[in-house]
This record gives C-alpha cells, structure tokens and sequence, in this order.
C-alpha cells in the first residue's frame, strides 16, 4: 500500500517532467520554423529588388536605336511570370520552392543574355545610366545569392532538427513538414558574362 | 568548386580543408595583412579603426590576401563578414574592406562589404564610386595604404553619421545571463516544492510512511535533471558573442552580419 501510493507521486514528477520536455522540444521546432520564416522573407525582399530594377533597366536598353526588341520582350515575359509564383513562409515544400526557383532562374537566364547583347552597343554601355543600373543589378544578384544561402542554412537545421530523434516524433503529430532548399545550378554557362557566379 | 555546394542540398558543406576562407584572428584585431601589402602603416590603421569602433560602434575591418582560393572576391567579402561577425550584432555595422593585391594569382581585385546596418549609407553605387575614385588609382601604383587611408576618409563618417553609439554589447548580455539564471532557480523550485508536495500528501494519507525522505530526495534528482535537460534546449540557439571585457586595444568582433551588399573592382 505503502509503496503504491509512493509511486502516484513518482508518476506525477514523472509526467510534469514530460510534458516540460514536449513543450520545450515544440519550442525548439517553432524558433526554427521562425527562422526559416524570417530567412525566407528576406529571399523575397531581394528577389522583388530585382524585379523591381527590371523596367527601369528595360526602358533605359530601348532608348538604344535598334535593340533587339526580342530579348527585351523575353526579359518582360520572365519578370512577369517569376513575380506570379509566390510563396508563403507555410508554404516551403520541396515542390513549391524547386517551382520559384525555376521562374527565378529562368528570369537569371534572360538578364544574363540581355546584359550579354548589350556588349554590341557600347554607345549604350558607356551611358552612366546604364553602368548605374549594371552595378546595381549585380549588386542584388549578390543578395540574392547570400540570402539564399542564408535560407538554405536555416532549412538544414530545421529538416535536420525535424528528423532527428526524439523531436521527429513530435514533428510529425504537430505537422512541421519538410521543407526545400535552393540548388545550385548545374550548368555553370546559364548567366554568361555576369560575374556573381556564388557557389558555383 | 561546385562540390562544395552540392551536399544534401545545403550550401553549408563546406569541406574545412577546402574552405579558403581564413578563421577569425586570435586575438582579435580588426586589420589583417595577410598579404603583407601594409608595412608599419597596419599597426596605424589598427589604432584608427580601434579608436572609431570604441567611439561609434561601427567595425571596420580591413583583409588582405595572396589568394581567394576561387572564391570571388564579393563572396569572400560577405564570408568573412559572416563568419567573423563583423559588427555589432544590434545594428549590423561593419565593413569588410577586401584587398588582394596584383600577383601570380591574377589581377588585383577590392571589394568594399558593408553589413545590413550600412547599407543605406553605403549602397553599392556609392561602394562602387569610392573603390574607383579613391583606391584604385592608389592600388595600381602599389600605393595600398593611401589608397585604404583616402578610401576610409570618405566610409567612417558615412558610417558615423548612420550608427554613433558608444555604450557596448556587454551591459545588455550581462542582463540577460541573470535573468536565465534566475529563471532556472525558480523553474527547479517550482519542480522541487511540487515533489515535496506530492510526497508530504501521499505520506500523511499513509500516517506518515518511512520512505518520504527517499522520494525527496529523487524527486530533487529528477528536478534538477529535468531543469537542466530543458536549459540544454532552451539554450541551444543561443548565440555566443564575440563582445569581449578587454580593458584595452579591441575587445572583438560583435556579431554583425552581412546580405550581399556592397561593390568590387579590378585593378
């Protein structure tokens, strides 16, 4: 009798014990999902400076007599359909961040080839408009690259915190889901002549 | 170096052996000749940038190297800026200032980083416009510390005018080092009084039993593992600073951290 009712107390510390330790393993996963948050919004930021340089770099290449008004209208097109994907923090699968990143690659891919075009006009290259807007695009490239790397530290700690024991227990109950990375791009010939080459 | 970023998808595997970027300096110091561009002059700039970092916060930081090892030189920039911490981490206020000198290696090449902090004051036109105007026609005649010493005569009253604040990190951290000290006391008291709680009521259900002082005591045991497992938790995110008590020269680097801003030439 004795030894039973012992043991009720026993259990109590036992479950107060427990439920102090989920409840900090489940703090731990929303600093970390925060971070994630955070890191993300800063790679929109830098992605929307971009889009954002876009038509003032688009009216600047016009006013050149002759452009070739094909690449412009590809650069237009990419702008228009990389501002369309967006994602929320929440939102962060595998899929969904492989989808934003192609929108924004492939709009990486058409600035490298008009900044590539604009080598045979150099009346335009040597306007101060245009050298501005130059350094200032490489500029944000620059951002984009280290936030990106930035999110891509705080997704491995998260997927890693996520899948580690015994937080993967909870993760799964609390629906804290893996979430994507950046990758680094295969073909290092995508963005020619442009040199923010980060990570290749 | 593809590989180093191909790993599991992150861009942190960096392989330590491969890694060119240097580790921060022991002891710390904020001007780092590593390719020996800067004579006596280096000992002078470190006394400048010390004297502006205990007056406004901001951390100036100035590296020289042989070789980036095939980092470009903005990613090397923004690396040391990281990794070092340069800066105060409240306001994001250093620079990196990233010499390579013309040699075997290749062309000259400089880039001026400025952490989050700095960058309206130094946005990458206006990096840009110092690194052509005042370093370059320096660094192509060799001359590297006028051209550092005409270039920080235009940063740090940019930088001064943006971030000014004399009182350090240190207050702020020794507050927050008490206040969880003080939540573990409480937290292993709550747990403590809870334990004896339950053992006194079972006990005084069982007209006083023999074996109380025993569940006391684990329950005390148990508390104080409890308290100390969750601390280890709770404490695992916490960053630890480079903010140092140094009475004299340059207590270390604060934490900054840095997004790519800034701008870079060739000479």
């Amino acid at each position: 009798m004795k030894k039973k009712l012992g043991n009720v107390g026993i259990i109590v510390i036992i479950v107060a014990l427990l439920v102090m330790w989920v409840v900090s393993i489940y703090n731990g996963l929303v600093r970390k999902d925060e971070a994630v948050a955070s890191a993300w919004s800063q790679v929109e930021n830098v992605y929307q400076r971009r889009a954002d340089l876009i038509p003032n770099l688009v009216s600047t290449v016009k006013g050149a007599a002759d452009f070739e008004r094909s690449t412009l209208q590809e650069v237009v097109e990419a702008r228009a359909s990389a501002t369309q994907v967006k994602l929320s923090a929440d939102e962060l699968t595998e899929a969904n961040v492989a989808k934003f990143q192609a929108a924004q690659d492939a709009l990486s891919a058409s600035l490298g080839r008009l900044l590539v075009s604009v080598e045979r006009y150099p009346d335009l290259k040597a306007t101060q408009n245009f050298s501005e807007l130059q350094a200032q695009l490489e500029g944000t490239e620059n951002r984009i690259a280290v936030e990106r790397q930035k999110f891509n530290e705080t997704v491995k700690v998260y997927n890693t915190s996520i899948r580690r024991f015994p937080a993967n227990l909870f993760a799964a109950m609390f629906h804290f889901e893996k979430k994507g990375y950046f990758t680094a791009k295969e073909g290092a010939d995508e963005a020619p002549e442009v040199d923010f080459d980060f990570g290749k | 170096m593809a590989l180093l970023f191909v790993g599991a998808g992150g861009a942190t595997t960096f392989s330590l052996a491969r890694n060119p970027v240097p580790p921060a300096p022991v002891p710390p110091r904020l001007v780092n000749d590593y390719a020996n561009i800067l004579q006596q002059e280096a000992w002078g700039f470190e006394r400048v940038l010390q004297a502006f970092n205990d007056s406004t916060s901001n951390q100036i930081t100035i590296v020289t190297l042989n070789d980036l090892g095939g980092y470009s030189a903005s990613q090397m920039a923004f690396e040391i800026g990281e990794r070092w911490g340069v800066g105060n981490a409240k306001y994001d206020n250093g620079v990196v200032i990233l010499i390579k000198p013309r040699n075997d290696y290749g062309a000259g090449e400089v880039f001026i980083a400025p952490g989050y902090g700095l960058e309206a004051v130094l946005p990458d036109a206006v990096c840009k416009r110092i690194i052509d105007d005042e370093m370059i026609p320096y660094f192509r005649q060799g001359e590297y510390a006028e051209g550092i010493l005409a270039a920080l005569q235009v940063i740090m009253p940019l930088a001064a005018g943006e971030i000014s604040v004399k009182e350090y990190m240190p207050q702020d951290e020794v507050a927050i080092a008490l206040a969880l000290i003080f939540a573990i006391i409480a937290v292993a008291l709550v747990v403590f009084a809870v334990a004896v709680v339950a053992a006194k009521n079972k006990n005084n259900k069982n007209n006083g039993g023999g074996s109380g002082g025993q569940d006391v005591n684990r329950g005390l045991r148990m508390a104080v593992l409890g308290t100390l497992l969750s601390m280890g938790n709770a404490s695992g995110g916490s960053r630890s600073s480079g903010g140092g008590f140094g009475g004299g020269g340059f207590g270390g680097f604060g934490g900054g951290s840095f997004g790519g801003g800034g701008a870079g030439g060739r000479f």
